[in-house]
């Protein structure tokens, strides 16, 4: 159906030809304190409830939920800014999610370590931060979008 | 209220305050030996000084009577975890046994299964009817199904009010089918004739089991003991005078292990409260039936199976009835020995056993508990090697339908089970 064109109207045992999408997101997030291996942490919107959060889940993801429970993060209205006005940093609701059927998650390890760091003041440090500064260097004005510098004055 | 009082503990106990006591102890140490022993200050304000109060307060109750000994580990109120036997919390059993320290294995005890393995060729109706005696054995069959008849198809209900059905159908039921099962089996088992039947009896026990660090507070940094109570009201329990015979020797080798975890109660969800620390097996002190038999449970309308398989926990159902027992029959035992004087200090001497049916009605599931030691973190004993064990089968069905007048489906090895419960006896 286009804009314009509007839905016939509905009566029970029509077809469904509408489609609705829910409006919400949900953000899966790393705990900041460690949780039971059951439960999953996410940040949703404020004006999600925990049927929501299960329904969301299960529906669309199909992941089996046993409990949810949630909490509003209040942030601070501290702050001020160069005009002396408070300016808010903006809440957001977390909800815990645990799991049945003895499934566990574990949030995975975004950025892993590479690359092994040298001891302090040996001359293998030294050396690697030269050669750092020297690609630094050497790099073009990452302004130009990768444009070489024969295309200019 | 006699609990908010600021008298110092030792005033309460005796007389003679423990300096005295202190002070005469060490005279007659030098009576014996050229110095005086080495000590710890007693008012200086360091930890050793500290401990050193601790350890002259326990001594001080090791003589006192079981009244007082309770009244002193319980005068003080703090903040503590409140454990609810019946709980919505997912994998409740791990957790619980953590904090109570208990093993648990699945089946019932050796005891109860030899009779089994011996005539192996026999069903469940001819082992009971080899134990019972014919007619015993078509009486109990008939107070059963009476009881089950009476609720379900003689007596004309109707609906009630959300989340009551249980009280009005399956309350009844079960309290006939206690009091019909207590009265037919009397002349096999002669401890239930002095036996006190209770419905609607209040278990409490408060203990300590483990430290945690207070995170934020004026006392922030410091070292505080974790509290716990557990409040139970289970239907019904039966009280014996004597003690129950042991089912396995008490510094036996158990094959299961107590999962350890060191996340915080509240992750469980556990929540604190402060309030009457409470220790009671159901009647006081003084009372003549002082050691526990058999506690009957039933499962709320909240937690019945139909209700949670809707909510995708079937798997919780079990969950819930081991965690029932391990927390109910950890508070019945435990407050058994606190009566007889036993407490974290002065480790249990014997071990206190009970059992518990939990059920809804249709479905039985039946629990042993054994309670090896009460010190789960004491002073005296910091590395104890004694462990409590729970012994639980899982859900049985009594039956598979109800017809008019009749009992379809009927399985006799729950029968068999209960009969086996109620004819356990004290060593006489």
């Amino acid at each position: 159906m286009g804009i314009c064109e509007s839905y016939p109207i509905y009566q029970l045992g029509n077809p469904q030809l509408r489609i609705f999408r829910p409006t919400f997101n949900m953000t899966l997030v790393r705990p900041g304190k460690e949780q039971p291996p059951d439960t999953v942490q996410f940040r949703i919107s404020m004006e999600m409830t925990k049927c929501d959060v299960r329904n969301y889940l299960e529906k669309i993801y199909s992941v089996p939920v046993g409990a949810v429970r949630t909490r509003i993060q209040y942030c601070s209205n501290k702050k001020r800014n160069h005009l002396n006005q408070r300016v808010k940093r903006p809440d957001y609701k977390v909800a815990y999610v645990q799991l049945s059927k003895q499934q566990t998650f574990q949030f995975p390890d975004i950025f892993p370590e590479k690359g092994k760091k040298h001891e302090e003041g040996s001359v293998e440090e030294i050396q690697e931060k030269f050669m750092e500064d020297e690609r630094q260097r050497q790099k073009p004005d990452p302004r130009r979008g990768g444009v070489t510098e024969w295309f200019g004055l | 209220m006699a609990a908010c009082s600021r008298l110092p503990l030792q005033l309460f106990l005796s007389t003679q305050s423990s300096r005295v006591i202190s002070s005469r102890k060490a005279e007659t140490a030098t009576a014996k030996h050229l110095y005086p022993p080495v000590l710890p200050s007693r008012t200086a304000k360091s930890k050793s000084a500290k401990r050193r109060v601790l350890l002259e307060f326990f001594d001080q109750l090791r003589g006192a009577d079981p009244q007082e000994k309770i009244r002193a580990l319980t005068r003080i109120q703090r903040m503590k975890y409140v454990i609810y036997p019946q709980t919505f919390a997912l994998g409740a059993d791990k957790w619980y046994q953590c904090y109570t320290k208990t093993a648990y294995l699945s089946g019932l005890p050796e005891k109860f299964k030899t009779s089994a393995e011996v005539n192996t060729d026999l069903g469940p109706v001819e082992q009971l009817q080899s134990v019972l005696g014919e007619c015993a054995y078509s009486e109990i069959r008939s107070t059963v199904c009476n009881a089950l008849l009476q609720e379900n198809w003689y007596m004309k209900k109707g609906r009630t009010f959300l989340y009551r059905e249980q009280e009005k159908f399956v309350a009844p039921f079960l309290a006939n089918l206690v009091s019909g099962l207590v009265n037919s089996l009397v002349n096999k088992n002669p401890v239930l004739r002095q036996s006190s039947l209770d419905f609607d009896p209040q278990v409490n026990f408060y203990w300590v089991n483990g430290e945690r660090m207070i995170p934020r507070g004026h006392r922030s940094g410091r070292i505080e003991p974790r509290r716990f109570q557990i409040d139970d009201k289970p239907h019904s329990q039966i009280r014996i005078p004597q003690q129950l015979p042991e089912f396995m020797p008490l510094e036996a080798e158990i094959p299961a292990e107590v999962p350890l975890i060191h996340l915080a109660p509240d992750y469980l969800p556990l929540f604190r409260r402060q309030y009457d620390n409470n220790i009671s097996t159901g009647a006081k002190l003084k009372d003549p039936c002082q050691y526990g038999h058999t506690q009957f449970h039933l499962v709320p309308d909240k937690f019945h199976i139909d209700r949670l398989t809707k909510k995708n926990l079937a798997d919780h159902s079990e969950v819930f009835q081991r965690a029932n027992a391990i927390a109910s029959l950890f508070a019945w035992t435990g407050a058994q020995a606190m009566y007889q004087g036993f407490w974290s200090e002065q480790d249990v001497s014997r071990p206190f056993t009970s059992q518990a049916v939990i059920t809804d009605g249709k479905r039985f599931s039946f629990f042993c508990y054994q309670l090896n030691t009460l010190a789960l973190s004491s002073l005296n004993n910091p590395d104890n090697p004694r462990k409590n064990v729970c012994w639980g089968t899982p859900t049985m069905c009594l039956y598979e339908r109800l017809t008019d007048t009749d009992v379809l489906g009927w399985d006799d090895a729950v029968l068999k089970h209960l009969v086996q419960f109620l004819l356990n006896r004290p060593v006489s």
